[in-house]
């Protein structure tokens, strides 16, 4: 499946937003780790000195520092004193430890302190709280925030395509939507984004510029087949006159015949692409209702000299009657040039089916091989050996279904070749 | 019986001039517009042919004077534009037929034939040549009072070959004849060959031999 183009940053935000966030969480955990000791360290040095400060400002004797001494841990919970001798001034230190059954956090200051010329060892211990705590309590807002932003992101994220690329949905439906045969000009509503406008603009030009060179190419074939039409028709009347000559050798008929050949072809080519211009400058307008299986059959008849020659069966199913709005001659040439196709390409002795059922009419005839499904309605593609036809005619039956919108299909099932044309 | 040739391209006047002289007819060039007005205004022709693109102004315009002046002439319209709305504008004016650039013209020469019979003959419309008579508007043909029972397709080769008396006529002229447009589109006309040989049997069969000729490598020859 193809992505849309703006979920692609989308993508690539999220990601980032995580990683950052991710990262984010050991980041507060050192600062808020290393924030809480600072903290703990100035408090229990505080508690330390408030201590030192009592026991001065009491002036406390012997007696009183052993009651004291008893009841401290009821009085300074979270600290020890112990009796030392010896001890030098000023060697306080920190520490961390872990302890207990729930293996509880503490941070620790060990200092020497003096009351009454005597040392003690003071150990002031206040719990911290513990690392996977911290970390998760952090871990989880972080997840919360992120959360927070990608339905964020989502939200705003369509929200703002919908807006944004309004103009270029519409540039797009016009351009989806224009037929350079339709004859047609295109005109795309102004945008206020500057790319969007730019594109239209260049747009423009593109499509303008094919309409030319398309109109052109319309004129020049129109007119080259007009220019060819009579020299061609004096070439003719002459080969036709030489063949009347009393006096000619059995050699110079042949010759005749083989130019009668070659020149009947270009004849024919001319006619059709002077046929194809026509059907493409939205010539043969008027239009009546014609009987689709009416016209089938006078075409057959028309054709049964053909069809009889090469010993064809023809198999006509009529499911349906089809009566269509549309131009009589292009529709008897459309008929015609499928059912000539079919009669051309068929071998001898072999069937022509035709079907008209669901809308839709079926010419079917043997074959061998699938054709090129993407080249037989072009222009000049010759799909056999046989050199007689022009080339032409399934590119002028595919112009008329183009004209009318009906939908002209080739397939190749159980060795026939189907050409179907469905009237919508 | 008079035609007059209005064409510009001179080969090709001088052509078709060449081969209907030769089938009985009498022909007249105009290769302008305005030497035809003078033409058409000073006699009558037996059928006109009349190209559409002239220098100086157009056919149909040359048309519609003759029909305005309510002038008998057949008129044929022979124009290489191949378009379908002069086509029906030219019939509808009155034209009597209509031939699209390049033609056989031994379908020209049928095409007047019929024209010519059409207009002459309203109720007893006969046309004998040798000792076959056809009756034009039962579309039947006797010889030596015998009836001959042809098919449809039969009957218009038969005309066909009446129209172009002693001419050599290909395969493929008389496949267009028969089938139109369509022989375009085919290089086999084999089945010309069966229609000929039918109507070949047919006239032996009432005495009739030999006047449909073969001619080697191009085609048939009505020899009478």
């Amino acid at each position: 499946m193809k992505k849309k183009l703006l979920n692609r940053p989308l993508k690539a935000f999220t990601i980032y937003a995580l990683i950052v966030l991710v990262c984010s969480i050991p980041m507060y955990y050192f600062v808020i780790d290393a924030i809480w000791i600072e903290e703990l360290d100035q408090h229990n040095l505080i508690i330390k000195q408030r201590i030192e400060k009592h026991f001065e400002d009491e002036k406390v004797n012997e007696n009183e520092l052993a009651f004291i001494f008893n009841f401290w841990d009821v009085l300074q919970p979270g600290t020890k004193l112990i009796p030392i001798a010896n001890a030098k001034r000023n060697s306080d230190s920190v520490y961390t430890v872990t302890k207990g059954d729930e293996n509880d956090r503490f941070r620790g200051l060990l200092s020497t302190i003096f009351v009454n010329g005597k040392s003690f060892q003071l150990t002031v211990e206040t719990n911290v709280e513990e690392v996977d705590e911290t970390l998760l309590a952090i871990a989880l807002v972080t997840f919360l925030f992120f959360s927070l932003m990608v339905t964020g992101f989502i939200i705003l994220n369509r929200k703002m395509a919908k807006k944004i690329w309004k103009p270029f949905r519409n540039t797009l439906d016009k351009v989806k939507k224009f037929d350079l045969q339709k004859n047609q000009n295109i005109h795309f509503e102004k945008s206020d984004i500057e790319e969007f406008d730019e594109l239209n603009v260049e747009l423009n030009k593109l499509i303008e510029n094919n309409i030319i060179a398309f109109n052109r190419q319309k004129t020049f074939i129109e007119n080259a087949s007009h220019e060819l039409q009579t020299p061609l028709a004096v070439l003719k009347s002459k080969v036709e006159m030489l063949m009347q000559n009393e006096q000619l050798s059995e050699k110079q008929a042949e010759i005749i015949n083989a130019i009668q050949i070659p020149l009947a072809r270009v004849s024919r080519i001319n006619k059709n692409l002077l046929l194809l211009a026509k059907i493409e400058n939205n010539q043969f307008i008027e239009t009546e209702t014609i009987e689709l299986s009416v016209l089938l059959h006078e075409n057959l008849e028309l054709l049964s000299d053909y069809i009889d020659a090469k010993k064809l069966t023809v198999k006509v199913k009529l499911n349906q009657q089809i009566a269509l709005v549309s131009n009589q001659t292009l529709m008897e040439i459309l008929l015609n040039n499928l059912l000539i196709n079919a009669i051309i390409h068929s071998t001898e002795n072999s069937e022509i089916l035709i079907n008209i059922s669901g809308n839709k009419i079926t010419i079917s005839n043997s074959g061998i091989a699938a054709l090129n499904h993407k080249t037989i309605f072009n222009r000049f593609v010759v799909s056999s050996t046989n050199n007689t036809n022009s080339g032409l005619g399934l590119a002028i039956a595919k112009e008329i279904c183009n004209r009318y919108q009906w939908n002209l299909t080739y397939s190749f099932v159980n060795n026939y070749h189907e050409f179907s044309v469905k009237f919508e | 019986m008079k035609i007059l040739i209005i064409e510009d391209e001179k080969e090709l006047a001088k052509d078709i001039a060449d081969y209907l002289s030769s089938v009985g007819y009498l022909c007249e060039f105009a290769a302008t517009f305005s030497l035809a007005i003078e033409k058409i205004e000073m006699y009558n022709y037996d059928c006109i042919l009349l190209d559409l693109m002239l220098p100086g102004g157009s056919g149909l315009s040359i048309l519609e004077k003759l029909k305005a002046s309510k002038k008998q002439d057949g008129i044929i319209i022979v124009s290489a534009k191949n378009s379908i709305e002069d086509k029906v504008k030219g019939l509808q004016i009155g034209a009597d037929d209509y031939l699209e650039k390049p033609f056989n013209h031994a379908e020209l020469a049928a095409r007047i034939f019929s024209v010519i019979r059409r207009k002459q003959f309203n109720n007893a419309n006969f046309f004998e040549q040798g000792n076959i008579k056809i009756n034009l508007n039962a579309k039947n043909v006797t010889v030596n009072d015998s009836i001959l029972n042809l098919t449809k397709k039969e009957y218009d080769l038969l005309l066909f070959f009446m129209g172009n008396k002693n001419k050599v006529i290909s395969k493929n002229a008389l496949a267009e004849h028969l089938s139109g447009d369509i022989a375009d589109m085919f290089d086999n006309f084999d089945f010309v060959y069966a229609h000929v040989k039918n109507l070949k049997k047919k006239l032996n069969e009432v005495g009739c031999s030999n006047i449909i000729k073969t001619v080697y490598g191009t085609g048939y020859k009505w020899d009478m």
